[in-house]
């Protein structure tokens, strides 16, 4: 068999995979079609279910941003996203190692209590978590917007069960090699777990970037303004501008389906490469 | 190489974390240039300018900043800072601040649907100012509206945006199935739903449109008889309720005889409209700029004022949907300039009424304004009808109720009744359930 | 440090760097969610608002015992847990193996596609689902055309299609998103045990059930507690796309919650009482997973 005719065979075995993902692909992406072209058009046309794309981006991109601070707002979003997903990869990969690498029953009992904090529903511990925040002087700030989202239960557990595959020799070859436990965490573990990093950016980037009910509760400020708020304030007029509506969306949805693409090569394909 | 990004990356972060940690711990604009003061503090300190929470750029908030430069003509060093806040959102933020007692975050002035503001006074009293001796006169203002901002004879809120209600009509469906809008003016509602059949028999289109869940008409309905499904012993008031039983009735006949589309939500009733599969909607008089946003039905509406429920003493075809109120908070450093400020613009000059008017279509509680020539000029849209002139004028005759805190849950629990009445309940049974619930939300 | 360090025994040395590394964000934790969340405890033992709480032992437990709408929403919301979680689960599993196909072409924009649903912003997405179900959009002129149906069907407007497509509208926009988490956890398992047991006559359906789930294992742990813990949290989809209605019939707990503070006139002792009620459900659910499933062998 020529190596031609094995790639030929392997994709016509494929074929099936190709409708089925053609398919799924199909249905998650209507939605976005949607979105793109009812933003080219009037607000009458979306309400009337036309589907085609239309003429009205420009008029429907001047109204936004004649209404809103769209650049402000993107910005703040990004500042806010990429800080907050930095940190908590941070801070929650380093507890998730901890966890796993040097487990024993204490510490798997306290994990387990560490997970109960994300049980609760937001709106019950909202009003005492604003009055810490009101006396630490925090209400309006950026470091208020954060702190309550860096370290969360689902990323250290994240990182807890994917450390489980990380090898164990390769801590103990480390060792020997006289690397400090820090120094075995930032030299081997980091890179190793490349895609598990990846996968975790793109979660806390997304839901840092979707933030919404606490930052808006403690943020009364025009200047702090993320895309969640903006969008939030087309929709509460007494008439909606649907067309303007989901221009705003676009610019709202896009940068995490980008930081998606782009991370997905990583944790989707990045066979570990420094150790295996 | 990656390796070597990855840790400095991470360095980075740490270095930051410990700046923004730092800064967050002596001086809380650590967080760059998002925060307004280093106390935390909304309301403004500076003895010129007010903060206002307001939704809406081209309503409320276009009137709120026509009024500040207005009153900038007198006063060159006023300032006035708006923090588009929606309803919702206003509400979740007020709640949280008011019941952790820190009212620092709240602004200066603050725009509120009339329908939440008596639930607010009853949990939070002190959040809000007494507005009574600022200057105002009431009575310029319809008595129901002043009602919607007061307790125990004291004034809390400026009323601004006019919710009275109309009934719009297409006048070439109208015609199509042989009505003239005079057929549908100072009618009841068996009237309007014989028409209605015959409309929906004819044309296919619905003479009126309503939301199943969270919708306003049962409360339209109710009200215009000035009535409630509260007491004034603060009780829920639905079985025994002679008025309430009437409406129901009404209401599951008007849906189960095609008249009424019901609709799931807010997008769907304005597709209604839009689409031309409404004939008519009973509303706020605001939904006309939702109406007049679908520029091909220019010259076929037509405004009039709503049914009235058969067979009731005090029915009347006025009522009152939505629509707000400015309210001073406790959080006001500059309590008279506030006031002053709404006073010399909402609460006394026409003029300021006269120009916000074709700017923002909002039309005011403020009854002389309804005089003006700029209220009395005719609309292209609505076949050139005078609507505004005729708005503040149904609004002056809109009977009172009694008012409740509870005003939201009233809403859900007969709306719940009506949809388990369509789907076949017992009237008895749906009502005594939707009686039981109210009375145990209203209870702690 | 350093010195002090050199005293310690190797083990010793160990568990402290365990601790040292686990302790800032248990710190965080501790501060940020479990404070309030013992602050929250004492409300819900209150009544009243504002300044003028004060204490009136589980009453607002008992409270729950009567209320037959948040019953409902219980009952409401652990239907959505039954049917929704394990097919999405199974789906995302399914579609992670399919794009971990190195001889797949495209599967970057495969992989985008699948994903996009949960970037797509929560406005839109509803916005979209109501139009796409509602009594003349897109679902119901398909099928009329396809002869399943004579007239519109109002979907949002009966209890049953409306819970019907509050699932699908999560299957949606979730699968994608624990995709991630299996294609990453994917990537820990060696290419060459494919090869192994594809040279061992294995078929694709047994190397799934043979290979792959055993290895996600951790992964698939994670994924359940969180998809428990997300549905019986759930909100967004009750407050968006039926408003809780027809009736009550799709509201959820969270959604019921939140109404008890924010729409309703606010009654934040009863709120805390019935999440923790929330609190305890998933908590069970959760130990339960974690102890049948989370073992290292």
């Amino acid at each position: 068999m020529t190596k031609q005719k094995s790639k030929s065979m392997i994709q016509r075995r494929l074929i099936p995979t190709y409708i089925f993902l053609g398919i799924v692909s199909f249905i998650s992406v209507f939605p976005l079609y949607w979105m793109i072209s009812a933003a080219t058009n009037t607000s009458t046309d979306v309400s009337r279910g036309r589907l085609l794309p239309g003429t009205h981006f420009m008029e429907n991109f001047k109204n936004l941003m004649s209404q809103q601070p769209l650049w402000r707002a993107l910005g703040n979003s990004f500042l806010y996203a990429i800080l907050t997903t930095v940190l908590c990869l941070l801070v929650c990969s380093i507890a998730g190692y901890g966890f796993e690498i040097y487990h024993d029953k204490w510490k798997d009992r306290l994990f387990s209590i560490l997970l109960l904090a994300m049980m609760i529903p937001q709106v019950a511990t909202m009003v005492p978590l604003f009055q810490m925040f009101s006396k630490a002087k925090l209400l309006n700030t950026a470091v208020g917007f954060m702190l309550p989202i860096i370290s969360t239960p689902f990323m250290i557990m994240m990182f807890r069960q994917n450390a489980r595959a990380f090898p164990v020799d390769i801590i103990e070859a480390a060792r020997i090699d006289g690397l400090s436990e820090v120094q075995i965490f930032f030299r081997m573990f980091i890179p190793t777990m490349k895609s598990t990093y990846a996968a975790a950016a793109v979660i806390t980037f997304m839901n840092a970037w979707n933030a919404y009910l606490w930052p808006k509760v403690i943020m009364s400020d025009n200047r702090a303004m993320t895309m969640p708020m903006l969008i939030a304030n087309l929709i509460t007029g007494y008439k909606t501008d649907y067309g303007m509506l989901m221009c705003g969306v676009l610019f709202c949805s896009i940068p995490t389906m980008i930081v998606f693409f782009v991370l997905q090569k990583q944790f989707a394909e990045g066979i570990t490469g420094a150790v295996k | 190489m990656k390796k070597k990004m990855i840790t400095a990356l991470l360095a980075s972060a740490m270095v930051l974390s410990l700046v923004a940690c730092g800064g967050g711990g002596t001086d809380s604009n650590g967080g760059g240039d998002t925060s307004s003061s280093g106390s935390g503090t909304s309301s403004s300190s500076d003895s010129n300018k007010l903060t206002v929470w307001a939704w809406d750029q081209n309503f409320n908030i276009k009137a709120i900043e026509t009024a500040a430069e207005q009153y900038k003509k007198d006063h060159p060093d006023f300032e006035l800072e708006v923090v588009e806040t929606s309803s919702d959102d206003c509400q979740t933020k007020l709640t949280t601040a008011a019941n952790a007692g820190d009212y620092s975050t709240l602004p200066d002035i603050v725009l509120m649907q009339d329908n939440s503001y008596q639930k607010f006074l009853k949990s939070y009293p002190d959040a809000f100012t007494d507005l009574t001796d600022m200057g105002i006169n009431w009575d310029d203002f319809g008595k129901l509206k002043q009602s919607y901002s007061m307790v125990d004879d004291k004034h809390y809120g400026v009323p601004f945006d006019n919710g009275a209600v109309i009934a719009c009509y297409r006048t070439d469906i109208l015609k199509e199935a042989g009505y003239t809008i005079d057929d549908l003016t100072d009618i009841t509602w068996s009237e309007f739903a014989k028409i209605g059949k015959d409309v929906h028999d004819k044309t296919g289109k619905y003479l009126l449109t309503s939301e199943g869940t969270g919708g306003d008409t049962m409360m339209m309905m109710i009200q215009s008889c000035g009535a409630n499904f509260v007491n004034e012993n603060g009780d829920a008031y639905i079985v025994g309720n002679d008025i309430a039983e009437k409406c129901v009735d009404i209401y599951t006949e008007l849906v189960q005889n095609d008249v009424v589309k019901l609709v799931n939500n807010w997008d769907e009733y304005v597709s209604t409209i839009t689409n031309g599969e409404a004939a008519g909607v009973v509303n706020g008089n605001w939904i006309t700029a939702t109406i007049a946003s679908t520029e091909d039905q220019k010259g076929q509406w037509a405004i009039t004022t709503m049914p009235s429920v058969d067979g009731v003493d005090s029915a009347t075809h006025y009522a009152n949907n939505g629509g707000s109120s400015w309210y001073v908070t406790a959080n006001c450093q500059n309590k008279d300039l506030a006031e002053d400020f709404l006073k010399s613009t909402f609460g006394s000059s026409t003029d300021f009424y006269d120009a916000i008017l074709p700017q923002t279509g909002a039309i005011a509680c403020y009854l002389p304004a309804g005089e003006s020539d700029v209220y009395n000029e005719p609309n292209e849209f609505f076949n050139d009808q005078p609507i505004y002139s005729t708005i503040v004028e149904y609004s002056s005759h809109i009977p009172e109720f009694t008012k409740t805190p509870y005003h939201y849950e009233a809403r859900e629990c007969i709306n719940t009744a009506v949809v388990n009445i369509v789907n076949g309940t017992a009237k008895a049974d749906a009502l005594q359930e939707a009686q039981d619930t109210l009375q145990f939300k209203m209870t702690e | 440090m350093n010195s002090k360090k050199k005293g310690m025994s190797l083990i010793a040395k160990q568990r402290a760097a365990g601790w040292t590394f686990l302790a800032p964000a248990s710190i965080l934790i501790a501060i940020m969610s479990f404070y309030p969340m013992v602050r929250a405890f004492i409300i819900s033992l209150q009544k009243g608002t504002g300044a003028n709480m004060r204490f009136t032992g589980f009453s607002n437990y008992q409270r729950i015992l009567v209320d037959k709408v948040f019953q409902q929403s219980i009952g409401n919301t652990f239907f959505y847990l039954i049917i929704q979680v394990p097919i999405m689960l199974i789906l995302a599993i399914l579609l992670a193996q399919l794009l971990n196909n190195k001889h797949l072409k495209l599967r970057g924009l495969f992989r985008t596609c699948v994903f996009l649903p949960c970037a797509t912003s929560l406005v839109s997405y509803s916005l979209i689902f109501r139009s796409m179900f509602a009594t003349d959009g897109l679902i119901n002129s398909i099928l009329m055309k396809l002869g399943i149906l004579h007239s519109g069907y109002n979907f949002l407007g009966h209890s049953g299609s409306a819970k019907a497509v509050i699932i699908l509208a999560l299957i949606w926009r979730w699968t994608g998103y624990n995709m991630v988490f299996y294609l990453a956890g994917l990537q820990n398992i060696e290419y060459s045990v494919y090869e192994a047991a594809k040279i061992d006559g294995a078929n694709g359906w047994k190397t799934f059930w043979r290979i792959t789930v055993p290895l996600l294992k951790p992964t698939i742990i994670m994924t359940f507690i969180m998809s428990i813990n997300g549905t019986l949290q759930l909100f967004d989809e009750s407050v968006n796309l039926t408003k809780g209605g027809p009736a009550n019939t799709t509201i959820t707990m969270s959604h019921y919650v939140y109404n008890t503070c924010f729409i309703n006139v606010p009654n934040f002792g009863y709120a805390a009482a019935m999440s923790f009620l929330i609190f305890i459900m998933v908590a069970i659910l959760a130990f339960i997973n974690l102890k049948v499933g989370d073992t290292r062998d």
